[in-house]
């Protein structure tokens, strides 16, 4: 009809006429749009600038108080610096006021070693960790304390160590910066602390610690020849893992550090590369071409693997606001603390929740990002897809960086590797 | 594309549109853009917009199945941030510490794996988990179930008592009268109630309504439930989780180290109810009504610490008519060969309760 009367109507112009043509009013909704994507563009331009301010403030005042640790340890803001580092790093585990976790972690609160040893002992502690029994005010712990070396500078671990010995072990003295970097030296590179045993042989004065547990038996055949070879120089169509994470499973950037995962958790990844539940160009290329005796043998490989953090905040995150969001949620968005389900440090909890701690920030920003939009979504329940959509850019930021700045696992012995995997043993009787 | 009337073309000649014409296209143009962008934005804040478009999670209520603009009436407890500096603080901090780690900083009267942050989720914050900002402003209150007026002591006592199984605890028993960890608790809740009027019950408090089930709660389908729902943290064998170091991050949720069969989770209602609006951890109201019932069913149906009440000669049977009558839960059962309510048998026979203590917590 309409158009019928359209081409009836003399006054239209014909196709070859030409100058109408150009004088052809754009109708008025697509002014609206594009005045309304120009204001909206302006709104975002605007929002993203103030949000990288605001990061870089943020980022000013923490350089600005990491200049501030250069004053003696006794001074007030040390103290302060000490307070905030310990509940930062120690207290996921050690408790917001010191007094441990009943049968699995020691109190440093009036903790007869602390009071023994002083600052230099906690230091020693932190630098190498410490593996099998210790007794701590007569009750004997057998745990996983991780290592601080690679995670904490000179300030930061005499800043903690003081304050640990001063406000919970009543030590007058704290330590200088100057001294840990000597400790530093001499502990260079060591094995975790074999128990309480060895640390008493090593620091006078300690009460009496529980006899060192015989050495378990080296199980050879664990790494096997093949595992050697695939991870350092590939074969066939499977290039060589350590290519791309690093000779200690240490991972960069967006590339995982792989060192300490949960072996289920490693094993299910692979699968899922391989069967395309998980999406990645590399990553689905060399899964495909492993066989399923290579995937249990790689993943036990790395889960045992012991490697120094090469992780550092990087994303310009707020790390305070990043570590409320691990250890204590955001339940407003619907947000659980990340530390819930990935184990009170970020170590993970096998077989099926990842460590999170000392995890390369790029990569694990990303990841959030990637369940956020559905790009991966291979998480058992669809778990992570709602807590990645409910953080935005700067919480994704400020999360990923302070995970970023934890410990290490401290890697599961192989001889409790079956154990873990199956599960945890319990340490019922032997704790307070 | 719309197309226009012939007559709206310009007609030959008229090549250029007057000035005029050329101010109102522009006015029309400007304020046609201005109200895209604030219909687009109201779009955005009611939160009607789709979050691939936004890029964030609609916020959504805790209790998903109560229906919307609840959240908005919900108060929100004060940060930690504003715990104050000074003597009361330094209780409210260690009221804190004990409802977080209620096995390391009250030792001496649990008897369980379970703190009280396991139910009471973010830290005695969160609506629709029993939040302590909600229990607080009703105390002391008359409960029908012990036909006594109860003080948040009491209240916390009962807690103690079958939550947290204190007749298995290195002391036999809950914290007596009078004891620190009341008033520290106390201390932590009062701070956490700040500015709600006493005497009325705020919206969030409990565990809020669940429908009653269509369909009898079955066992059978709650298994299926539970296997697909909510092994991978509590464990195939309901027995939860713990790191490396043995420190609980998945609590269980029955057995000898949960909680006993005089505790208020027993009830089916009552957990069917907590897990509606609080589980799977961070993803509440997946569960159907009917499929919360029959996992709660499932859940209750097992094996627990005995009652504490059931001292001396009191047998199962006895329990049954004394405290177990008038509600929803498989106490005196037997299930699976297996009577329910007689406990385990390294449990310490404690002394019973103090008269007056009832069923709750
Ligand atoms: C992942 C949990 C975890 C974290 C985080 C942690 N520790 Fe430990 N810590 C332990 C465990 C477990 C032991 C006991 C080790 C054992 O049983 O062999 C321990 C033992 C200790 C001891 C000796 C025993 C005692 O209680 O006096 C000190 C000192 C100590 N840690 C200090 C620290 C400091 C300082 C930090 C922070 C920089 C820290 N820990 C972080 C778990 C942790
Ligand atoms: C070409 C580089 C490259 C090579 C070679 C490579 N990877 Fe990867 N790998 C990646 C990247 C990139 C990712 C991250 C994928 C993503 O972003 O989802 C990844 C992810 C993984 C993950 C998932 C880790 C996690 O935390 O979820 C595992 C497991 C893994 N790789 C194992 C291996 C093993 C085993 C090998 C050797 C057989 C290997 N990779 C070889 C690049 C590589
Ligand atoms: C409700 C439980 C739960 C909570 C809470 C949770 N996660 Fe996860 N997360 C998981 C599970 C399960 C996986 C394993 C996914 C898989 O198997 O692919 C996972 C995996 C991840 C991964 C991938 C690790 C890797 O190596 O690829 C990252 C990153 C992560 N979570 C970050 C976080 C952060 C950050 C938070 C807190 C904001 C958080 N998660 C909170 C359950 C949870
Ligand atoms: C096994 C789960 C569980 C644990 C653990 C637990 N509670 Fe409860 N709590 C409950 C239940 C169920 C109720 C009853 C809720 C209702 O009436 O809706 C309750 C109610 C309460 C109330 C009264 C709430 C109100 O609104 O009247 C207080 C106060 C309380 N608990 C404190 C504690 C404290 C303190 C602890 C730790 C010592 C604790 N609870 C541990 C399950 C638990
Ligand atoms: C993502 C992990 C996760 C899943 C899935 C999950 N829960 Fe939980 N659940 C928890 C955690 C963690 C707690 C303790 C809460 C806290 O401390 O924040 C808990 C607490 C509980 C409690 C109260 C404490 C106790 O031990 O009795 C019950 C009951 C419970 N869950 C039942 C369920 C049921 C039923 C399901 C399946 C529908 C389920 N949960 C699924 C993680 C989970």
């Amino acid at each position: 009809m309409m158009s019928d009367k359209m081409k009836q109507d003399p006054r239209l112009p014909d196709e070859t006429f030409e100058p109408f043509e150009e004088s052809r009013r754009i109708p008025l909704p697509v002014y609206w749009i594009a005045i309304a994507l120009a204001i909206w563009g302006v709104i975002m331009l605007v929002e993203t600038s103030h949000s990288t301010q605001v990061a870089d403030k943020e980022r000013a005042a923490q350089n600005a108080q990491d200049v501030t640790a250069t004053a003696p340890v006794t001074a007030e803001p040390a103290a302060a610096q000490g307070h905030a580092l310990f509940t930062a790093n120690c207290a996921t585990c050690h408790g917001d006021l010191g007094a441990g976790s009943t049968g699995a972690v020691p109190p440093l609160a009036k903790s007869d070693l602390v009071q023994a040893g002083g600052a230099e002992a906690v230091v020693r502690i932190a630098l190498r960790g410490i593996d099998g029994p210790i007794a701590v005010n007569g009750v004997t712990y057998n745990g996983h304390m991780p290592n601080f070396a690679s995670a904490l500078d000179d300030k930061q671990l005499a800043a903690i160590s003081s304050h640990v010995a001063t406000s919970f072990a009543g030590a007058k003295d704290g330590i200088e910066p100057t001294k840990v970097a000597e400790l530093r030296k001499a502990d260079a590179g060591k094995d975790p602390w074999a128990g309480g045993a060895e640390l008493a042989s090593a620091i006078t004065g300690l009460p009496a610690q529980p006899a060192r547990p015989a050495p378990a038996p080296a199980m050879a055949a664990t790494q096997s020849a093949d595992v050697e070879t695939l991870v350092k120089t590939g074969a066939g169509y499977i290039w060589a893992c350590a290519s791309c994470h690093g000779d200690k499973g240490q991972g960069m950037e967006t590339t995982p550090r792989l060192a300490g995962l949960p072996a289920a958790y490693i094993a299910k990844q692979l699968h899922d590369f391989q069967q395309g539940t998980r999406f990645n160009d590399s990553m689905a290329y060399v899964a495909k071409a492993l066989s399923e005796e290579q995937i249990q043998a790689l993943a036990a490989h790395y889960a045992v693997m012991r490697a120094p953090s090469t992780a550092r905040p990087s994303l310009k995150g707020d790390l305070a606001r990043g570590e409320q969001i691990a250890r204590e949620g955001d339940w407003s968005i619907g947000v659980p603390a990340c530390f819930t389900c990935h184990g009170p440090s970020g170590f993970g909890v096998a077989p099926d929740f990842p460590a999170l701690a000392a995890q390369h920030p790029a990569y694990t920003a990303r990841q959030l990002a990637m369940w956020a939009g559905g790009s991966r979504h291979n998480s058992p329940l669809g778990l992570m897809a709602g807590i990645g959509k409910a953080l935005n850019d700067v919480d994704r930021r400020a999360v990923a960086d302070y995970l970023a700045s934890l410990a290490p696992v401290p890697a599961t012995p192989k001889t409790e590797l079956a154990a873990i995997d199956a599960s945890i043993p319990v340490s019922e009787g032997d704790a307070q | 594309m719309t197309r226009k009337h012939p007559s709206d073309l310009p007609q030959p000649g008229a090549d250029k549109p007057s000035r005029g014409q050329t101010t109102v296209r522009v006015i029309l143009a400007v304020g046609g853009g201005l109200a895209l962008v604030v219909l687009g934005s109201l779009v955005v804040d009611f939160g009607l917009a789709p979050s691939w478009l936004t890029g964030q999670k609609a916020a959504r209520s805790t209790a998903a199945a109560d229906g919307e603009g609840e959240k908005a009436k919900l108060f929100t407890p004060p940060d930690e941030s504003a715990i104050p500096d000074d003597e009361f603080g330094q209780s409210v901090r260690r009221g804190m510490a004990i409802f977080l780690d209620t096995g390391t900083n009250a030792h001496d009267f649990v008897g369980n794996d379970l703190s009280c942050s396991n139910c009471h989720l973010d830290a005695g914050r969160q609506a629709y988990s029993a939040p302590m900002w909600a229990a607080y402003p009703v105390y002391p209150k008359y409960r029908s179930k012990n036909k006594m007026v109860n003080t948040m002591e009491d209240r916390i006592k009962g807690c103690f008592t079958y939550s947290m199984n204190a007749q298995a605890s290195p002391s036999g028993g809950p914290p007596p009268y009078g004891s620190d960890v009341y008033r520290d608790l106390q201390a932590y809740f009062f701070w956490m109630s700040k500015g709600l009027p006493t005497g009325e019950k705020p919206e969030g408090a409990g565990f809020g309504k669940i429908d009653k089930p269509e369909k009898e709660p079955s066992r059978e389908r709650g298994e299926a439930v539970f296997a697909a729902n909510c092994a991978v943290c509590h464990g195939a064998d309901g027995q939860g989780q713990k790191d490396i170091n043995g420190k609980v991050v998945f609590p269980p949720l029955w057995g000898p180290r949960s909680y006993n069969w005089g505790a208020g989770m027993h009830k089916v209602d009552a957990a069917a109810a907590f897990i509606k609006h609080n589980m799977p951890l961070s993803q509440p109201g997946k569960l159907s009504t009917q499929e919360a019932w029959d996992v709660a069913a499932f859940v209750d149906s097992h094996p627990r610490p005995k009652d504490p009440r059931q001292v001396g000669d009191i047998t199962v049977e006895d329990g049954l008519k004394k405290w177990h009558h008038s509600h929803d839960g498989f106490y005196g059962q037997t299930i699976d060969g297996v009577l329910l309510g007689t406990g385990f048998p390294q449990e310490s026979q404690a002394a019973a309760p103090a008269a007056g203590d009832n069923s709750g917590g």
